[in-house]
């Protein structure tokens, strides 16, 4: 566009700056002056009198001139060759071009040359040539624009935006034709990134692009980068994608084959009234599946995906009845101290149960990642804290006791900046002290943000709560780290203790654990125990406490109570 | 000196050729004197006489699209008829066709003149 943005940044209506400018190639004094007549009261014209004297117009002021009107007849050249020659550079390609000719079997010649529109001689009345140049610089200028905003400036493929589009068209002209939705991505771009510089990477999405290009374009497939690392192809049903695979990845590397990988999602053949971003979404969701594997790189989105999206979906749906209408339980696990010959009740841990009206108790391994996820898990971990704390208050006038509970405080919350407030007033008001709510932060929240993390809990900390390093031996906690860090109570993580006994091997490794906690002098609680024989091996290994279906299944508050009654003060457990 | 009458007299459609030049009177008048005095003219009627079609087609070509924008109707019509046949090679005696076409060329440069 010639017309310059302002200073002030809002850009002018068109017309209302500088004139634009239309370069007449005309050799007739007559005509030329006839156009200029026409034109000039709209915009700037920029007369050159043969092919010659058109070429150094455009050779030096290419990037000012808004449409070229041009004459087929000049004395040294046709105008048809000039406008190719216009057409096959990058500079004055997309200049649009007017065929000025009486000729009508030029006319259709010089469409096919790239020229946009023609007029004939005699000229049409100035108003009919006035309309077409402008009507012509319009379309050109916002062809430029979407040409601009439709492709991702590194690969040249579509934009996300107009790829959904234009694959919608797709569907409405082939309305028959069998499609599959694609997603590429590749695995760790990240370290690519950090392994072999930023260009490398480029280098490397660039011909992912021109791969994905080469190998569906011929048959009508379109394809856009979502994002950094991530494709989205629209094509024909392919039949062999290992082969699709094999030949992008080899197309990326070339002889560095091992350098990537790409995992490939597939949505195949998906219906059509399934909205274009659902199949997507779709094939998102099967090329995840595999995200971390090095044995598998193609996932097929299949019905079972389909039934849990369906069953994520409602569970989401529902979650704020489920709130509102106390579907949400929470269930107490007793904790029981083995130091002393017959075990003693020292604790629980609150654990929520869904209570579906319909769908009965849902797992919480199903509903607690899927609001991990989208931070519905704040809403309902606070939920879950303020029956614990109701409940422990509750115990308290009761029994003329306390029973310690730990609540998950999960990851997301430890980013909340009003997570200490929250918990103070939590407490405060349900008249416990804070030792009586102890807080489970899973080892691996440590990791992620550890400055703040650590900052948070040493807050926590200093008011009174009682901090419990859930999960402990899942994650890839450095000991080092784990020296420094502020906590109060180790729990060792319930999977690598049935990992422990079912290898029998590695009990050293558990003995190791154990003598870690005793070296940072925090006491450890062991979760998941199951059997007499895994509780007196840790026992003997020195573990404090235990947790476990050996002692009991996590029970609503009402069933707990019979610990507590049977328990505090003698403690002496009923089936140990 | 041509005026609008001199060229309606001759059989120029002077709306239709005002009309393109934006209804401006000095302007049509200027260009239509400036077409009469092109000295493609005279070159067309060399070019018969050799029989070289090809430049005549060049000429008679540049004279039409002249003529006829502004719409000298009794020019442009024999020029283009002229046109077709130094276009399509035609074998004919082009003298007589480009003599005609002077003949009111010349008809309208008296007036100019």
């Amino acid at each position: 566009m010639i017309d310059m943005i302002p200073e002030n940044g809002i850009p002018t209506e068109p017309g209302a700056g500088r004139k634009r400018k239309i370069l007449v190639v005309e050799d007739e004094f007559v005509n030329r002056e006839i156009l200029n007549a026409m034109l000039e009261p709209e915009y700037e014209v920029i007369s050159a009198v043969s092919g010659a004297d058109a070429e150094t117009v455009l050779r030096l002021r290419a990037g000012e001139i808004s449409l070229v009107l041009l004459d087929l007849n000049l004395p040294d050249r046709h105008g048809l060759d000039i406008l190719r020659e216009m057409k096959e550079e990058t500079r004055t390609a997309k200049i649009p071009v007017i065929v000025l000719t009486s000729d009508k079997e030029a006319e259709v010649e010089c469409l096919n040359f790239g020229a946009i529109d023609f007029i004939p001689k005699p000229y049409p009345i100035p108003k009919v040539v006035q309309a077409r140049v402008r009507r012509t610089i319009e379309l050109s200028e916002d062809r430029d624009l979407i040409r601009d905003t439709e492709r991702d400036h590194l690969t040249g493929l579509y934009t996300r935006e107009y790829f959904y589009r234009y694959a919608a068209q797709c569907d409405v002209y082939n309305p028959d034709v069998p499609t599959d939705a694609l997603v590429l991505d590749v695995n760790h771009f990240q370290m690519v990134n950090e392994r072999f510089g930023k260009q490398y990477a480029d280098e490397v999405l660039i011909r992912i692009g021109r791969a994905i290009v080469a190998l569906v374009g011929a048959s009508g497939g379109i394809a856009c980068r979502r994002s950094a690392d991530t494709f989205l192809v629209y094509c024909p049903h392919l039949t062999d994608y290992p082969a699709f695979l094999d030949a992008i990845v080899t197309a990326a590397c070339g002889d560095d084959k091992g350098r990537i990988r790409v995992r490939l999602g597939v949505c195949a053949e998906a219906e059509k009234s399934v909205e274009m971003q659902t199949r997507f979404d779709r094939a998102k969701i099967a090329a995840d599946t595999v995200r971390g594997s090095f044995t598998e790189c193609i996932a097929f989105y299949d019905s079972a995906m389909h039934e849990k999206e369906i069953y994520a979906e409602r569970l989401l749906d529902e979650f704020q009845a489920a709130i509102d209408g106390k579907q949400f339980s929470v269930y107490f696990q007793p904790k029981f101290d083995v130091r002393p010959e017959k075990p003693v009740l020292c604790g629980a841990e609150a654990l929520v149960r869904w209570i579906h009206p319909e769908l009965g108790v849902i797992s919480p391994g199903i509903f607690i990642p899927l609001f991990e996820n989208n931070g519905l898990i704040r809403i309902l971990d606070r939920y879950v804290w303020r029956e614990t704390v109701r409940q422990i208050a509750e115990w308290k006038r009761k029994y003329g006791r306390t029973v310690p509970v730990s609540v998950n405080v999960s990851r997301i919350d430890m980013l909340d900046p009003d997570l200490v407030g929250t918990l103070r007033d939590l407490v405060t008001k349900g008249g416990l002290a804070f030792g009586d709510l102890h807080l489970e932060i899973t080892e691996s929240a440590y990791t992620e943000n550890a400055r703040q993390i650590i900052s948070t809990v040493n807050e926590l900390r200093e008011i009174g709560f009682v901090i419990e390093m859930d999960d402990f031996g899942s994650g890839y906690s450095s000991l080092n780290m784990i020296a420094t860090l502020p906590i109060d109570v180790l729990k060792l993580d319930m999977v690598f203790i049935r990992s422990v006994f079912r290898e029998n091997g590695n009990l050293r490794m558990l003995k190791v654990i154990v003598e870690i906690a005793e070296t940072l002098s925090v006491p450890m609680i062991a979760e998941g125990v199951e059997t007499a024989e895994q509780l007196n091996t840790l026992r003997e290994m020195g573990c404090d406490m235990v947790q476990g279906y050996y002692f009991s299944p996590p029970k609503p508050a009402a069933d707990f109570e019979k610990f507590i009654g049977d328990r505090l003060p003698t403690g002496k457990p009923a089936n140990v | 000196m041509l005026t609008l009458e001199t060229l309606r007299a001759f059989g120029a459609n002077v709306e239709e050729g005002l009309q393109r030049c934006v209804g401006m009177e000095a302007l049509y008048l200027k260009l239509t004197d400036k077409a009469i005095r092109d000295p493609a003219f005279e070159e067309l009627r060399e070019v018969a006489e050799k029989g070289d079609l090809d430049r005549g087609f060049e000429l008679a070509h540049a004279l039409k699209g002249v003529t006829a924008n502004l719409a000298l109707t009794p020019l442009s019509v024999p020029i283009g008829e002229i046109t077709e046949l130094f276009r399509n090679k035609t074998d004919t005696d082009y003298r007589p066709l480009v003599s005609a076409i002077l003949q009111k060329r010349d008809e309208l440069l008296s007036k100019a003149n």
